[in-house]
């Protein structure tokens, strides 16, 4: 840390007339030297080219300055690049501020130039004052751990693991069930060029299989994870197969020899298989289990396996221990069971069926060989009806599209017609169909062309006739505007995709969020959406929500290449702008606080009982919600601390307080807006003083209290909207419970209810921003400034009591 | 207030009920009432009179819905008075009193609107009782073990179809109480007389009582498909709980078998008619001469004295 004296530079920026066709550049550059510790002071004519840096560079040597400000444009914009530059002037990188008097005041001030001039002065004065007060920091290096995990062994996990294995990195596939493939092994053929699904999945399970970077771990489950990216420690619980599965060969021997059937729950329960045996034939890795549930311990297999003495019934489950950097998870999902819809009649009646049963059946290597035949007689059904929508799209149920039904209908309607021709009537009943993607509308009008029935319309219920078992749908058809009734012989319901029941273990394990559906939720959803929130794990396939296979594998691929990113380092660099307690000040080594572990969106720090709270640094994404959130101001967020914070708001409001508004914008959404409003030139009235917090739940409530015991005007909290937009998950909603509560409260004490707001603001609207900005100054001009400072004159010997705490050391920085 | 109905969740559930009877059951099917009362006194349950009540409000709501909330607020405003919940035996009165007593419970500004019109008769709705129809105050209240022990002659020889209607379970979120969908409520009460219950086709279809007002044909044909349906599954009898379904399947049945000449003779018994059987109540006690599709055979058949059917 550097105890010498600030000696700052600031340099103002024309940007050709953008800045100096509104603001008297002369004028701010001369006024800027006049302030304290200011020690040069220059303008250009663009900053950010070749010679403006270089003039930077070349002052900071010549004129030993230690802090920098750029009084330009946004930081969004040139905030990394001034960063460089000074560091290449052997300065520190966070020694530098930046001042944002383009965006900010001449591109949304044109037309009043003076009120323009004073605003970017007092933007430069808040800009000095964070500078005097920043810390040099170092970015944060962690070690990154080259292995993969990939969770779920189903289409999309399998391409993720052969990526990253044909990339050279090692890769741990962990599969739940016996065997790898997931859905794809279950189906008959594939939408929408029919090949068969096990041909051309089998190759790719025989690859994972076989390659020497990618060790599957099957039958077992994932039970802990800690640690962060590049150093994730996996604890994983294999299951006993009772094989020993280096000993297997997979002949199959002791199968021909067992006497035990059991429903095979992997054929949908319509096939069987034996107490001992594989789930199917192609089942990778090829090593069999015995299920004790059903075994009679003849031992007849133990006899059969002989020499190999693969068997082994005392087999324990066992524990290992992995580190990895990355992980993917691929978990898939599971199909809605329709028991609980009485109109349908799944369960009740005999020839009511599931698509993945049908699928089961009409597939050659099937439990029927591929008959299509009923449950009720055996007999081939003359007329099968689909229906589609079961449990999606239903408010009640699954509100979301499930994406493939309808492709998978058109698909096992056409192998039908195929298949038996006119010996069979296939009718699809649909909401919509829905078809987009390469190949898919061909598909439909193939289906057509075959002679499939489509009718339009929501099946109101199944009525069963008891002698025949033949089946009645009552529906609406819509295009014909009447109730019909249709005869089947035989119904196939196309039953919603839904998440894993696990789905919410998992999700608790690995720290990442699900969506109002239950599936995970990715970090972003148009540019992040393979990522999660937890940096080095990432989604891929169905458990991010249904997707289709090709989608599958591309983001089995995708998450791979995003894996990639951080397993092909020797070491991951984090921004270090986090969170850290300062221990003396915590509280948790006397009473149970552990307040901000609990509200960290990512989990990020440690609170065990008698010891001060501690932040993972590499787990910590430098929200601040912490900061603001514990009681005893004992966590700072580097380059976003409270003196800085406080100082600025002191400058902000040193002249005429009461006709200003103090924002206090979150960086990604509401400052985003308020660029956008003076890119696009919205023009309106100039009196903000914005201050940039990284996300709004760094807001504390006695940056508030502070503005308004200096007699801010109005105060506004500018965050993203509710609830999903906070690019920190929940950041924006821990600010809203602080601010509920402290709203009434400011009111109890006499503030008129507009001078204090919580407003939402996305990056795209600026002219939200513009309009917002020109009412709050209306509301402001109402309430005149004789009542504002007789409110506040009312209000500060209270709000003096409550921050005389935080101020003899936080806000006394300036003189 | 009322504190014996506050606590009717955890303590001892209540065993008396004001009686609202509604407009159609008094003039049309007291046999209805008649037997109701019989076989809740049976199971300790007293009923209180409510002889000032008014019109539920249900017929008024297409025209003037605040008329309805007032209506059935002052019904309810009644009770509260009383410190007793209500029991209604029609299904449009139980659903009306139970929905506008959930609106009025959750919505202040509602309540306040509703509670100013009731000004002028000195009342005010506070949300202090329940009201509830007869169906669910036989399951919840007195329960399915006690209604079994009830029975003195299992009618086992019996098989019996039943029509719920719409109101007892719609709309759900108001009424609160079945899945309109899959409602269980009246077979476990056939199935505890002891009688054989009998699934049909359609059982969930409309009785065609709400269209009876407009047209003649549609609705007398909905109801002579159930009962068809209903002899084609082969129940004896059927039970209704509801004033309008019971006029639909018995006093219209003759009209019925006269305008699709077809012959369907199935007695259509109010459900405390049929419990009260099986209590061992006499017919005439259960008023069962009322109905107009004689049911003399099933009590026969009950007694095993049937001759072939
Ligand atoms: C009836 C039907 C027909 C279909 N037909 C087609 C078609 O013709 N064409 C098409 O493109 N798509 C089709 N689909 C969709 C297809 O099934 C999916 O696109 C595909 O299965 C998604 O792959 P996935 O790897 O994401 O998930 P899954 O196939 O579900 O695989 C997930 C894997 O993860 C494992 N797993 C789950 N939880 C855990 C855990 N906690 N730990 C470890 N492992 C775990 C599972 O056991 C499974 O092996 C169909 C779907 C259905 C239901
Ligand atoms: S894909 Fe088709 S069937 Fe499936 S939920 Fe969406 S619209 Fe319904
Ligand atoms: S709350 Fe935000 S700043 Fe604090 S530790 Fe968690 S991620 Fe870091």
């Amino acid at each position: 840390m550097t105890e010498e004296k600030p000696r700052i530079g600031v340099f103002v920026c024309h940007c050709g007339l953008n800045i100096a066709g509104v603001i008297d550049v002369k004028d701010l550059t001369d006024y800027a030297r006049s302030l304290p510790d200011v020690f040069f002071a220059k303008d250009n004519r663009y900053t950010c080219a070749d010679p403006g840096q270089d003039e930077i560079r070349k002052a900071i040597k010549e004129n030993k300055l230690n802090r920098v400000v750029v009084a330009a444009c946004s930081p969004r914009m040139h905030e990394p690049t001034f960063r460089k530059t000074c560091a290449e002037a052997d300065l520190n990188p966070f020694f530098f501020e930046m001042a944002n008097i383009r965006e900010f005041s001449s591109w949304c001030h044109p037309s009043t130039p003076e009120e323009a001039t004073e605003k970017a002065k007092e933007i430069v004065r808040m800009a000095v004052a964070k500078a005097r007060l920043l810390q040099p920091l170092k970015e944060i290096e962690v070690p990154v751990t080259n292995k993969a995990l990939v969770i779920g062994g189903g289409i999309a996990g399998i391409n993720s693991a052969l990526d990253l294995a044909e990339m050279g990195f090692k890769v741990y596939l962990l599969e739940k069930t016996e065997s790898i493939g997931g859905h794809m092994a279950q189906l008959d053929k594939t939408f929408p060029t029919l090949d068969c699904s096990i041909c051309i999945e089998g190759p790719k399970m025989v690859d994972v299989g076989r390659h020497s970077n990618i060790e599957i771990i099957s039958y077992a489950d994932l039970i802990s994870v800690s640690g962060y990216v590049g150093n994730f420690k996996v604890k994983i619980k294999k299951k006993p197969r009772y094989i020993i599965a280096d000993n297997c060969t997979g002949c199959g021997e002791c199968r021909d020899v067992c006497p035990i059937e059991y429903p095979n729950e992997w054929d949908v329960n319509m096939g069987v298989r034996k107490a001992i045996s594989v789930p199917f034939e192609q089942a990778v890795p090829l090593v069999y289990s015995i299920n004790l549930d059903h075994c009679i311990e003849c031992y007849k297999c133990v006899d059969s396996c002989g020499a190999r003495q693969a068997i082994n019934f005392d087999q324990e489950p066992e524990e290992i221990e992995l580190d990895v950097g990355a992980i993917i998870v691929a978990t898939g999902f599971d199909i809605y069971m329709p028991y609980d819809d009485p109109l349908y009649g799944y369960g009740k009646y005999d020839n009511v069926i599931t698509a993945l049963e049908f699928e089961r059946l009409i597939l050659a290597a099937g439990p029927t060989g591929g008959k299509v035949i009923r449950a009720s007689d055996g007999k081939k059904p003359h007329s099968v009806a689909f229906i589609q929508c079961v449990g999606s799209r239903n408010l009640k149920k699954y509100e979301y599209c499930s994406g493939f039904c309808c492709m998978y209908a058109l698909k096992n309607a056409i192998l039908l017609k195929e298949k038996y021709k006119e010996d069979v009537e296939v009718y699809v009943l649909y909401m919509d169909m829905r078809t987009p993607f390469k190949g898919y509308e061909e598909f439909y009008r193939r289906a057509r062309d075959l002679g499939v029935t489509f009718i339009r319309g929501r099946a109101s219920h199944i009525i069963e006739d008891s002698q025949t078992k033949n089946l009645n749908i009552r529906a609406e058809d819509m295009t014909l505007g009447q109730p019909i009734e249709l005869p089947a012989e035989m119904v196939v319901l196309c039953t919603a995709a839904v998440p894993k029941t696990d789905a919410g273990d998992l999700a608790r394990i690995l720290s990442i969020s699900r969506d109002a559906n239950g599936f995970f939720m990715e970090s972003h959803p148009k540019l992040k959406p393979i990522d999660t929130p937890v940096d080095g794990i990432f989604v891929a396939g169905a458990c991010q929500a249904p997707k289709d296979i090709p989608y599958s594998v591309s983001q089995g691929s995708g998450a791979a290449a995003r894996a990639a990113t951080i397993l092909s380092k020797d070491k991951w660099k984090i921004e270090p702008i986090v969170a850290e307690v300062t221990p003396e000040l915590c509280r948790n080594t006397r009473v149970k606080c552990g307040i901000c572990a609990d509200r960290c969106p990512y989990g990020s720090i440690e609170a065990i009982e008698n010891q001060p709270a501690k932040v993972v640094t590499a787990m910590c994404h430098g929200c601040g919600t912490c900061v603001a959130e514990c009681p005893a101001d004992a966590i700072i967020q580097k380059h976003f601390t409270d003196e800085q914070i406080f100082a600025q708001i002191e400058e902000a409001l040193k002249k005429n307080p009461e006709g200003k508004i103090l924002g206090l914008l979150c960086n990604w959404c509401c400052y985003a807006g308020a660029d956008l409003a003076g890119t696009s030139r919205f023009e309106y009235p100039p009196l903000i003083r914005p201050i940039r917090v990284m996300c709004s739940g760094r807001v504390d409530r006695d940056f508030v209290l502070e503005a308004f015991r200096r007699g801010a005007g109005m105060v506004m909290i500018g965050a993203c909207h509710l609830p999903y937009d906070c690019h920190y998950i929940s950041g924006n909603l821990r600010m809203k419970a602080r601010m509920d509560a402290l709203a009434p409260m400011l009111e109890k004490l006499g503030l008129s209810p507009h001078r204090f707001r919580v407003e939402y603001v996305s990056a795209a609207e600026g002219l939200k921003y513009a309009e917002l900005m020109k009412e709050m100054a209306e509301k402001l001009d109402e309430l005149g400034p004789e009542k504002i400072k007789a409110e506040n004159a009312k209000l500060k010997p209270i709000l003096d009591r409550m921050l005389a705490k935080k101020r003899p050391q936080k806000a006394q920085s300036s003189k | 207030m009322t504190a014996p109905e506050k606590n009717a969740k955890t303590t001892p559930k209540p065993t008396r009920f004001l009686l609202f009877l509604g407009c159609a059951i008094p003039y049309r099917v007291s046999s209805y009432e008649i037997s109701t009362r019989k076989v809740l006194q049976q199971l300790g349950i007293e009923l209180v009179e409510m002889p000032e009540y008014n019109c539920c409000g249900l017929p008024i709501d297409p025209v003037n819905h605040s008329m309805t909330l007032t209506l059935a607020a002052r019904n309810l405003c009644l009770a509260e008075q009383q410190g007793l919940s209500i029991i209604a035996l029609c299904p449009g009165c139980a659903g009306t009193l139970r929905k506008v007593n959930k609106k009025l419970k959750e919505n202040k500004e509602l309540k306040e609107e509703i509670n100013g019109y009731l000004k002028a008769t000195g009342l005010e709705f506070k949300g202090t009782i329940e009201a509830k129809h007869v169906l669910q105050l036989l399951v919840e209240d007195v329960g399915l073990e006690k209604i079994k022990a009830s029975v003195k002659t299992p009618l086992t020889r019996l098989k019996v179809s039943e029509h719920a209607g719409c109101h007892v379970t719609r709309p759900a979120d108001s009424v609160d109480f079945e899945n309109p969908e899959d409602p269980q409520a009246l077979k476990d009460l056939v199935e505890a007389t002891g009688a054989e219950y009998v699934e049909y086709v359609d059982k969930l279809a409309c009785c065609g009582a709400p269209i009876a007002g407009v047209n003649d044909r549609i609705p007398l044909q909905l109801t002579k498909e159930k009962l068809t349906h209903i002899r084609n599954a082969g129940a004896h009898a059927m039970v209704t709980v509801c004033p309008f379904c019971h006029m639909m399947f018995d006093t219209n049945q003759p009209r019925i078998e006269r305008l699709f000449n077809e012959t369907l003779r199935i007695p259509v018994l109010h459900y405390p008619q049929l419990l009260g059987l099986a209590m061992g109540f006499s017919p005439e006690e259960l008023a069962l001469k009322a109905l107009r599709v004689d049911a003399t055979q099933i009590v026969s058949r009950i007694s095993g004295k049937e001759d072939a059917s």
